[in-house]
């Protein structure tokens, strides 16, 4: 707090005032998330919070209900795979961006981001026709490629950020010492930038693990992912169970978050 | 060269999975109407014809259009406190206060819906204490309208202000601010001519991606909004799974994505404007 909290920051009731509006604000932000993980515990038998008692029951529930397994072992699978895809193709197309000069590197920039700046549901529906054209209509390496597509601009933004971190000079000097091209990346970037390689990963898993429209529209047959069986369930059944497997995922989030914090800190992933 | 060439898998990924098939979806939607298949073999302009005359679209384009109206403008509110307080945080503080921003942003849009269903339940916390405090005698009935809906867009959206909004306040030198104080001018004159024009850099870009974002939201509509309250991205998603009427439905996310893009120029012309005069 220094001279930069002249403005809002004087004495007496504006500032107070502005406190309160701020605790009022992030309040606002976390309350949804603190009411699933409250209900979730409930030993009632309905959704409420603040929850009755505590108990574990509605994770037993879950992980006796089928369909909701089922979505969640899917869900991690086809995260797993995009984040595995999307780090490599990521990596491979930041080399490639660096090497882009001028006016272009923008536009190479924009293109590379262009599925999040596209609304979810326009793509998912020219994915839904094209899909059908090339066969792979209601099949999971349909809704495979819908997730890596989709999340691929979180890991490629990432790779990007920790590249420009790295001194030109380095790849210079590694040059000059005879290494080939490979031997320098492998050696000397590739070990640099893997703290940003991680947190691409990381968050094009949790991008992957949350997609809700696309998966929706691609959706294989005889398959559900965890936010489409959660959905159904919400939709019939108004059950703590659901608060449970929003747990979970609040949980995968939270870890995720956590990893990118300890790997590059938060500032810096933003 | 060979650099460059590594570029080829994600080029090749967003050309084939995105630019391809958003360029057949625009095909898709002069097709005609099929009674085998979702779509015929001919070609018809039918579709945006009877979008264009029929009140039914166009109330519910309305609707979303001014529904995503209400929730940037809301999301601005509530983003620039924020946005101007984490501006502010050094340390472990800021770190703490960035978590708490990114969290909701990291957890999935559903699941943050979900959450509103709890919170504005007939017997949740949110009308009980508003009884508790005296504010209403009544609980409110909140679920399947379009206030919530609002809310829990504005909830889902407010990262995606705040971020923007956070870099630009960071990028003003302190020494500005200090300048226009010694000046004599009070806080709030500070306020107007110094801080918010040059944060405008995020606000603009913030606003235009939430509106952007919020036009086009499905989830949250579909879950919160219920059998009442229709909004475009529902009834396309019901044209294209429930009566399988494929060029309607493309002709409908063509129609509401140029509606989009209209919106957002005019509302860059405006702001261009407004920009050029605050600079005069």
């Amino acid at each position: 707090m220094s001279e930069r909290s002249s403005i809002f920051g004087g004495q007496g009731v504006a500032s107070f005032g502005f406190a309160l509006l701020i605790v009022a604000l992030y309040v606002f932000l976390i309350m949804p998330l603190i009411t699933i993980i409250g209900a979730s515990f409930t030993s009632g038998l309905m959704i409420e919070f603040p929850p009755q008692g505590f108990s574990l029951q509605w994770y037993r529930e879950f992980f006796n209900r089928q369909d909701l397994v089922d979505g969640l072992l899917m869900s991690l699978r086809i995260a797993a795979i995009t984040a595995l895809v999307t780090t490599v193709v990521a990596v491979m197309a930041a080399l490639a961006g660096q090497a882009i000069g001028g006016r272009l590197s923008g536009w190479f920039q924009i293109g590379m981001t262009l599925p999040l700046l596209v609304p979810e549901l326009l793509t998912a529906v020219g994915l839904l026709f094209f899909l059908y054209k090339i066969d792979l209509g209601k099949t999971v390496t349909g809704l495979q490629m819908g997730h890596i597509l989709m999340s691929f601009p979180y890991a490629y933004v990432s790779v990007t950020a920790a590249l420009r971190q790295v001194p030109p000079s380095l790849e210079e000097a590694s040059s000059s010492m005879g290494a080939t091209g490979w031997q320098t990346f492998r050696l000397v970037i590739l070990p640099l930038i893997m703290p940003g390689v991680a947190m691409g990963g990381i968050f094009a898993f949790i991008n992957s693990f949350d997609l809700y429209t696309v998966s929706l529209l691609l959706k294989p047959l005889g398959g559900n992912t965890l936010p489409l069986a959660l959905f159904d369930f919400l939709t019939y059944e108004f059950k703590p169970t659901a608060a449970a497997a929003a747990t979970i995922s609040i949980l995968l989030s939270v870890a995720g978050v956590a990893i990118v914090q300890r790997l590059v800190g938060l500032q810096r992933a933003f | 060269m060979l650099r460059l060439s590594l570029a080829i898998p994600a080029v090749a990924l967003i050309f084939v999975f995105m630019i391809l098939p958003i360029t057949n979806m625009v095909e898709m939607s002069f097709r005609t109407l099929g009674t085998t298949g979702p779509f015929g073999d001919d070609y018809t302009m039918a579709h945006y014809g009877r979008i264009l005359t029929d009140g039914y679209y166009w109330a519910i384009l309305l609707r979303s259009l001014m529904t995503a109206g209400a929730v940037t403008v809301l999301c601005l509110i509530v983003s620039y406190p924020i946005a101007w307080h984490l501006s502010r945080a050094t340390g472990l503080k800021a770190v703490l206060l960035y978590a708490l921003i990114a969290s909701p942003l990291m957890t999935g849009v559903l699941v943050r819906n979900f959450g509103w269903m709890i919170v504005t339940a007939l017997n949740g916390p949110l009308n009980e204490s508003l009884i508790a405090l005296g504010i209403i005698d009544m609980p409110l009935r909140l679920l399947f309208t379009q206030t919530l809906v609002i809310l829990a867009l504005v909830h889902v959206f407010v990262p995606f202000m705040v971020l923007p909004i956070n870099n630009a306040l960071r990028n003003i030198p302190p020494a500005l601010t200090e300048a226009a104080a010694s000046m004599g001018a009070t806080r709030a004159q500070t306020f107007r001519n110094v801080i918010l024009p040059l944060s405008f850099p995020g606000i603009y870009p913030g606003m235009i991606l939430v509106y952007v974002l919020s036009v086009a939201a499905f989830v949250t509509p579909a879950l919160l909004g219920g059998q009442m309250v229709s909004y475009m991205p529902t009834l396309i998603v019901a044209e294209l799974t429930g009566t399988y009427r494929w060029p309607l439905g493309s002709a409908l996310a063509i129609t509401l994505s140029a509606s989009t893009l209209l919106i957002v120029a005019i509302f860059t012309a405006l702001t261009w404007k407004l920009m050029e005069r605050a600079r005069a």
